[in-house]
């Protein structure tokens, strides 16, 4: 799977947010490196919502930390709006930041325990000034209200609310600068199921309310679907397969991507729940398998794969795009 | 119920009416109160609910894993034996045998600075007297009967040489060595990712048909207690509100709770950008709770009765159970809600919008 390529780029001028071939890798000790992501190329038009999926050391969430600068980038490119973000230091990286926000997996210790969560949700507007966008230290409370916390709770620290109140406190203080892209970093993970429907409607409403941009990583194929309009899945560094939400869960190509449909409890009606019995172990990331990476544990994997990494190509005429040298049939007759 | 017949054979586990209670700085909390239901051999029982449900605690209680403050009251049986008394007499051959346990994190239920065959062959020691090199051959076997490739160099690594999924198949295999009876897996799966989540729950599948072993599995994932479970029981805070065989519960249940539990998860069929219905609220504080439903303050169909008394649990114990005095898909759930929806509030104060639900 394990693709590199570009045949997903799109040359659209909405596009906001274009990554290509990024690569982020870390020393991991005796001159050995993580190979974190490698090659990922993928775009984001304004409005859109992208979600990306995988499982855990796939490497989605530091596309997502690479994004905004949490960690360095190796080689590759993150475009905002034509700007490279990759090269950017200092004071012109300082500017940019905010517009690309970030809400984080665990809602609690992602605040700042000792602080009152109305300080929490305005310490970006008390950095930048209150003219940076719509909202301005006065207007907290409505911001508050927005996202669904009671204003009248801002002076109590974050240990006084509950795991989904302090996820809309978060959202209340990526939201606050006005930002143009909103990542969520599995934003319903920690909580509790009752509570997940709750947050994933609001980031919806809020989408739509302040016009956002949405990259949505998640391992939950479920959750993804419901959110995306486009669909990233990754394996081991690698991007395997890309494409509109509905084309991708409606004809997976990758085999990769029909184990984790067949994987889940409830396996979509689209794979047999026998295609989810991958064999083995995920490889370690420090000496990732040559040719296309999923080839060790790959059902369809032949000589090719060893040698070749295949890179992403469309199927059919359709959004869709498949890294893979066997992919899976697809029945284009059926659309 | 300890009704000896031939014709109807007794559960291996019977829980009647337990209580747990934890005395702490801000009152007592009241985890789990009066629960009572059968386990019968070679059945998968799930246990289902949101954290703070009881869950966990219940499955703790029956093996003997409570901290010492708790206090508990209410019958457990285990094949015609008082497993309470059993506990208390400090029985050595029980829990651990008889009875084992599967949790959450592997990781911590392993010893990090001990090889894994040691681990097991430990416990084949302890409880069955087995000698050191025969207990470390059985417990290569087991590393290979829970589908770890190579289990003669695995026997002699650590746990953190291994993945997630591979140390939770060692924590299974510790757990068979002693051939239980009964498994109780308590969250097996949540801390491993989906693919790996499957090979888990396929293995303990099969291990508990080819054993004949019963299962209780304690999960807050209703996807997992579909496909897995012969019987589920819907936990919510601190009692049973629901039970049936899987198929009742998931296609024709009768409690508010299971049927906005289910309405709320985003679905793999569902279309793409379905609006999603939560449950408003979130669940109650265990300290102090009100003499009512604890579910009327996010409950539709809530109704001034649910206000007044905690609703029991109807039926027998075996049968499709549900507290609940308006349930859902009868003529009084029905009209509850349609009563609600014109006042356009519930009688515990939810506003309701007026349209039907579900739609959206």
């Amino acid at each position: 799977m394990a693709g590199r390529g570009h045949a997903q780029l799109r040359d659209r001028d909405d596009v906001l947010l274009s990554v290509r071939d990024l690569v982020v890798q870390f020393p991991a000790g005796r001159k050995r490196v993580v190979h974190a992501v490698s090659e990922v190329s993928f775009d984001v038009a304004g409005g859109e919502t992208l979600g990306i999926v995988g499982e855990s050391g796939c490497g989605k969430s530091t596309v997502a930390r690479a994004i905004i600068r949490l960690v360095d980038i190796t080689a590759g490119e993150v475009r905002f709006q034509g700007q490279d973000l990759a090269g950017l230091e200092g004071e012109e990286l300082r500017k940019v930041r905010p517009n690309l926000q970030m809400i984080f997996q665990d809602p609690i210790s992602s605040l700042n325990p000792r602080r009152r969560v109305r300080d929490v949700i305005s310490e970006g507007l008390a950095v930048w000034g209150d003219d940076i966008g719509s909202w301005s230290r006065d207007s907290i409370d409505e911001l508050m209200d927005a996202v669904g916390v009671e204003a009248r709770f801002g002076d109590r620290r974050p240990h006084e609310f509950s795991g989904g109140q302090c996820q809309r406190i978060g959202i209340a203080r990526a939201l606050a600068l006005d930002p143009k892209v909103l990542i969520c970093d599995e934003p319903v993970s920690a909580l509790d199921v009752s509570i997940q429907a709750q947050i994933l409607n609001l980031i919806q409403d809020m989408k739509s309310r302040y016009g956002l941009t949405v990259l949505f990583i998640s391992h939950d194929l479920s959750v993804v679907k419901n959110v995306s309009d486009r669909i990233v899945v990754m394996y081991l560094g690698k991007v395997c397969e890309i494409g509109s939400t509905a084309e991708i869960y409606a004809r997976p190509a990758h085999p990769y991507t029909r184990a984790l449909l067949a994987s889940i409890p409830e396996p979509a009606p689209t794979v047999d729940a026998s295609e989810g019995d991958i064999e083995g172990e995920l490889p370690s990331a420090t000496a990732p398998p040559s040719g296309c990476r999923f080839h060790t544990r790959c059902p369809r994997a032949t000589e090719v794969c060893r040698e070749v990494e295949p890179a992403t190509e469309q199927v059919g005429d359709a959004d869709h795009f498949v890294a893979c040298h066997h992919p899976v049939a697809v029945e284009i007759s059926a659309r | 119920m300890a009704v000896e017949s031939v014709s109807a054979p007794a559960p291996l586990l019977s829980v009647r009416d337990l209580h747990v209670r934890f005395p702490t700085e801000r009152g007592t909390v009241n985890a789990v109160n009066g629960v009572s239901f059968d386990l019968y051999e070679g059945r998968t029982l799930a246990i289902v609910g949101e954290s703070g449900s009881g869950k966990s605690v219940t499955a703790k209680t029956l093996m003997n894993l409570l901290p010492r403050t708790a206090h508990v009251s209410g019958e457990v049986t285990y094949d015609g034996q008082d497993v309470r008394a059993l506990a208390a007499a400090g029985t050595k051959h029980f829990f651990g045998v008889q009875m084992t346990m599967v949790f959450q994190d592997p990781m911590t239920s392993l010893n990090p600075v001990k090889k894994v065959g040691e681990q097991i062959a430990e416990t084949l020691r302890y409880h069955l007297g087995r000698s050191r090199s025969d207990a470390l051959e059985e417990a290569e076997h087991l590393l290979d009967q829970v589908g770890i490739p190579e289990p003669s160099r695995r026997v002699s690594q650590y746990p953190h040489e291994l993945s997630g999924g591979l140390r939770q198949r060692v924590v299974i295999a510790m757990a068979l060595a002693c051939q239980p009876r009964l498994l109780i897996a308590d969250e097996p799966t949540t801390a491993v990712d989906v693919t790996v989540q499957k090979h888990l729950l396929d293995l303990l599948d099969r291990l508990r048909r080819d054993r004949g072993m019963s299962m209780i599995l304690i999960t807050h994932d209703l996807g997992v207690a579909h496909g897995r479970a012969d019987d589920v029981a819907v936990m919510y805070a601190g009692r049973l509100v629901e039970t049936a065989d899987a198929r009742t519960l998931f296609f024709d249940m009768r409690h508010p709770y299971t049927e906005a539990l289910l309405r709320s998860i985003p679905r793999i069929e569902d279309p793409v950008h379905h609006r999603l219905d939560p449950i408003p609220g979130r669940p109650p504080e265990l300290v102090d709770p009100p003499d009512a439903c604890a579910f009327a303050p996010r409950c539709i169909y809530a109704r001034a009765d649910c206000l007044d008394g905690v609703p029991e649990l109807s039926g027998l114990v075996g049968l499709h159970r549900f507290a609940c005095l308006h349930p859902t898909g009868t003529e009084r759930g029905e009209a509850a809600l349609a009563t609600n929806r014109t006042a356009g509030v519930t009688a515990a104060g939810l506003s309701l919008p007026q349209e039907a639900p579900g739609s959206g």
